[in-house]
Formats: structure tokens, sequence, C-alpha cells
């Protein structure tokens, strides 16, 4: 049996049993140290090997797993991920209390995602839903000694498994339709016969699209988002809102876009419907929000929308796009993410938008990276945001799909309005009690070194737009590749 | 196929998911919520090894062992969390937690 193609996932798990155990190990630095470094350099070990097997596709696993361009760009992407958050956790009071369950389930987790990406066949993409919700649900709780963190821990815990359950039973289906758990296998045996009007297939879809829409944190079944990203630690919140929404859109490419490619007419207008309804609620209901990670909560709806419209069009080019605009996506809202926990180190209220009136005067790296990322969220020229959704709503409009890529360009413009008023009260704003911002204690320097490589890399992706593109496509290739 | 039909599989397991799905909607303590996500996921199973039968293929139940298996995770992960609740003293109903709202 041929293993090494899965070597990036094993060496994330085993990754995450080392520094689960050097938590326990002799002496008191190994224990100190030891969970944070044997993190690292899984994930840098794991990341060389993700390029090493860059290449056509190997498999793995009896085919339960695949190496692929997709699957290893989408590892590097988690990989990524990951280690801004193992950064930002540095000092964090769930990162120093429970340093080896911290780490070891954030390992846990990732190697879930990487799973998700390379799955080769229904069990390993239901297994690697769960292996990185599982791990997911214990961290949004660890800081147990918190109200708030154990309500969203067991908020995300109901949900995810409702979710869960509706995503296996459409799997259930799936593989009732088309007799196999292979999804190559799959899409052959649904194309040979004409099975778009069996109902079997239909009730699958329909709950699949549920399942992921869950975990995407789409409309209808959004509502857990807010709740579970303003109660969980904010490092956990901002791993969260990046690598579990690309371990959920990969998972939607590689069903939709993969396997049942050629039944697009069925899905496209269902999918579509949820990608519509989730930038207008998304954009609306964080119009409203005083808590600014409810409002990245609520803008992360919105995002998974504008994904999703890229899934609708159901074309190479609109898996491309969603590619490009994950990777954006993800240093986007890390960079939002770092202003965030660098608040909330200095003041009670750190969360809430109104603390950072001023904020950017008093620091203007802060300020600036926040800008970089806010301007990029709503899609200003040149960033990579605005690359990314004017590739989106492109590939949907040649689709004919131009309802949505009209209501996606509607929704950038609404988001406009509450990502520049975050702006407006950094720059311009006067604390409440007037003067200076209160309490400005030094950033820890991997926070802060994180913050604007997140930054650097908004801007980088957009001026090296047509780079990442032609990755993009090697790599939304390799969905198709039989 | 000999046996039992696979329309019967499909009955029983759709009726399982319904309950569990009407359960919770419908229940407010998180102990019988994760019982309701438990009957869920073994509707799935039911179907799982009904569709197994049908296509004379054994991977619909390996399927359903490895959601045994994760299923018995969740709930493990489940009752940790019900009982660091209980610690905090937080009432056991899922309408009284509402700390986090907005």
């Amino acid at each position: 049996m041929n293993v090494v193609p899965a070597l990036p996932l094993m060496i994330v798990a085993g990754g995450a049993c080392v520094a689960l155990l050097a938590s326990a190990g002799p002496g008191g630095r190994v224990r100190r140290d030891g969970p944070f470094w044997a993190g690292a350099a899984t994930l840098i070990a794991a990341a060389v090997m993700s390029l090493v097997l860059w290449g056509d596709r190997q498999e793995a696993l009896g085919g339960g797993y695949r190496a692929d361009r997709f699957s290893m760009l989408l590892n590097l992407v988690f990989l990524a991920a990951a280690f801004c958050a193992l950064l930002f956790s540095v000092r964090e009071p769930a990162g120093v209390d429970r340093r080896g369950e911290y780490i070891s389930l954030l390992l846990t987790s990732t190697a879930g995602m990487m799973l998700v990406a390379g799955a080769g066949d229904l069990i390993a993409l239901f297994l690697g839903i769960e292996i990185l919700s599982v791990a997911l649900y214990v961290l949004c709780a660890l800081e147990v000694w918190r109200e708030r963190s154990l309500e969203a821990g067991l908020k995300y815990l109901i949900v995810g498994a409702v979710g869960s359950s509706f995503f296996l039973y459409g799997l259930a289906f799936l593989f009732g339709a088309s007799g196999s758990v292979k999804l190559s296998v799959i899409g052959e045996n649904l194309s040979v016969a004409s099975f778009t009007d069996e109902p079997l297939l239909l009730v699958a879809m329909a709950l699949i699209v549920t399942g992921l829409a869950f975990k995407a944190s789409a409309v209808p079944f959004h509502m857990w988002t807010p709740d579970v990203y303003e109660g969980a630690p904010t490092p956990i919140t901002a791993f969260m809102a990046t690598a579990t929404k690309v371990a959920a859109l990969a998972a939607f490419l590689r069903i939709f876009g993969g396997a049942l490619t050629d039944l697009v007419d069925t899905w496209q207008v269902a999918i579509g419907v949820v990608a519509a309804a989730s930038v207008i609620v998304g954009n609306v209901g964080a119009l409203v929000q005083r808590n600014f990670k409810r409002l990245l909560a609520y803008s992360s709806i919105a995002q998974a929308g504008y994904l999703l419209i890229g899934v609708a069009a159901g074309t190479l080019q609109g898996a491309e796009s969603v590619l490009y605009y994950l990777i954006a996506y993800t240093a986007m809202t890390l960079a939002a993410f770092a202003v965030i926990i660098i608040r909330e180190r200095e003041v009670e209220d750190g969360e809430m938008v109104d603390a950072l009136a001023g904020y950017g005067r008093a620091r203007p790296v802060v300020g600036v990276v926040a800008t970089v990322a806010m301007l990029s969220l709503a899609g200003f020229p040149p960033l990579s945001g605005f690359i990314g959704k004017f590739l989106l709503f492109g590939s949907a409009a040649e689709q004919g799909l131009w309802w949505l890529a009209v209501i996606g360009a509607v929704g950038s413009v609404v988001s406009v309005a509450y990502y520049l008023r975050v702006l407006r009260v950094m720059w311009f704003g006067t604390p409440a009690h007037g003067g200076e911002p209160r309490k400005l204690l030094t950033i820890p320097a991997p926070v802060l070194i994180t913050a604007v490589t997140a930054a650097v890399a908004v801007v980088g992706f957009g001026l090296g737009a047509s780079l990442l593109m032609d990755v993009c496509r090697d790599a939304a290739a390799a969905l198709l590749a039989a | 196929m000999e046996g039992i039909p696979l329309a019967c599989y499909l009955g029983v397991s759709g009726g399982l998911f319904l309950l569990g799905l009407f359960g919770v909607l419908t229940r407010r303590n998180p102990l019988l919520l994760l019982l309701a996500v438990e009957l869920m996921l073994n509707s799935a199973n039911v179907a799982l090894v009904g569709f197994s039968r049908y296509w004379n293929v054994v991977d619909g139940q390996v399927f359903a062992l490895v959601v045994m298996v994760v299923a018995a995770a969740e709930v493990v992960i489940g009752l940790g969390l019900v009982v660091a609740v209980f610690r905090q003293r937080l009432a056991l109903d899922v309408d009284a937690l509402s700390s986090l709202k907005g």
C-alpha cells in the first residue's frame, strides 16, 4: 500500500500526538515550550512535504486519499492558517494554560481539513469533516472558566452535529444512487445512466448542500456563526473563519465540481440560491453589529456567499476563481482578526468596534494592517479581494447567471458601509473618555509579524494575481482529471 | 434481492431521521439534543447498510462502522461539555444559554 502521498496528512496527525506528549514530558522547559515548537516544526514539515508532492495525482490508502494539485494547494492554505493561529496563540490564556491540548487539537483539526481536501471517497470525506469539527468543538470550549466559551462550544457542537447528520444522510443517498463510495466512480456511474430525474439523487444533493452549508456557515444554516465566533478564543475564531470555510468549500468543489460535474444543471440553481441568500443576509446583518468579532462573523457569511457563486458557475473558471478567492480571503481575514487579538489583550472590551477608536493614530502599523484587510474584504482594487470577487462574479456571468453576479456586486457595495465604519472609527474616532486610546501594551512579536505578513500577502496576491491564478488553474484542473 | 426489500430499510431509516430532526427542533435539554442527533446519524447507518445490500458491495457497511466510531466520539465530546457546563452551574437548557446575543 502506497502511503507516501498521504505523508503531509500523517505528519500533521503524528505532530498532534507529539505536541500532546510534550506537554506531559519531563522538565519544565519541555512542558512549557515543547508543544509550540513541535507544532511549528510539524506544520513546516507538512508544508515542505506538500510542495514535494506537487504534481499529478497519486493515490494513497486504497484510493481514499488523493494527492493532486488541488489537495496540495489547499494543504498549504490550511497549514498557513494553522501556523498563523499558532503564532496568534502566543500568550493567549487558553494557549498558555492548556498548551498541549490546544496545539494538539489545532493540528488534529488541520489534519481533518487536509483529509477533506484530498478525499478520494465518501468515507474519507465524512471522516475529514468530522475530525476537523470535533477538534474545533473542543477548541471553542477550551477556556472552560469562561461561560461564553463553554456556551459557544456547546452550541457549535449541537448545530455542527446536526449539520454532519444531514451531510452523512446525503452521502448515504449518493452512495445509494450510484452504488459506489469512490468519488471518481460515482461521477462515471451517474454520467452514463441518465439519473438526473432520479428522486434519490435529488434528495442526496439537497441533503449534501444543507450539510455543507452548515459547515461553510451559509444561509439558511448560519445562525450559529455569530455566537460561536464571538464566544470562542479569538485565535481559534480566526482559524475557524478561514480554514474551516476553505475545507467546506473544498468539499463543495470535490463533490459538485468534481464528481457531480455533469449534473450541473440540476444543482446549479440550488447552490446559487444559497449563495445569493448568504450574500444578502450576511451583508445586512453586519451593518448593525457593534462587536467586531460578530461583524466579521456576518461578513464571513457574506464571503461564503461570494465563494458559492463561483461553485454555482460549475465551470473550471469558477473553480479556479473559488480557489483564488479562498487564498485571498484567508489572508485578509487573518489580518482582520490579528487586529482584534492585539486590541483584546489591552482592554477588556477589545472586541468592540468602539474600543478601536483612535487606535490607528496610536499604532499606525496595526492601523495599516486593518486598513488593508478591510479594503480588501470590501473589494477595493488593486487588492486581492477585488480581483477575487471580479473573477467569481465574472465566472457566474459567463454561465448566464447574471442575477447571481448582480446580487454579489450589490452585496459588496453594501459591505463597503460597515468595513469603512471600522476604519473611520479607527483613524478618526475619539475614545469615549477623550484623549488617547487606553492602555497600549507591547504587542508580542509573533502576533505583530503574522499580522503584517498577512497584510503584505493581501497586497501581494493582488499584485501577483496572474501568477497565483496559474497555480489555481492547475489545481482546479486536477478536480476533473480522471 | 432476496430477504428484506430496500424500501423497508429506507422507510425505517427515513422515519428515524425525521424522529431525530423532530427531537432536535423541539427539545431544549442538551442531553436530549445529543440523543436526537444520535438518532439522525444512525438513521444514515441503516440507509448505508440497506444500500450496501442492494448493490451487493461492502463499502456501505464499512462506512456505517466508521460512522459509529465518529458518533461515539461526538457524544463523548458533547457529554464532556455538558459536564463542564454543569460544573459552572449554568442551566441545562439551551434557551437559558444566551449570553451570546446580538
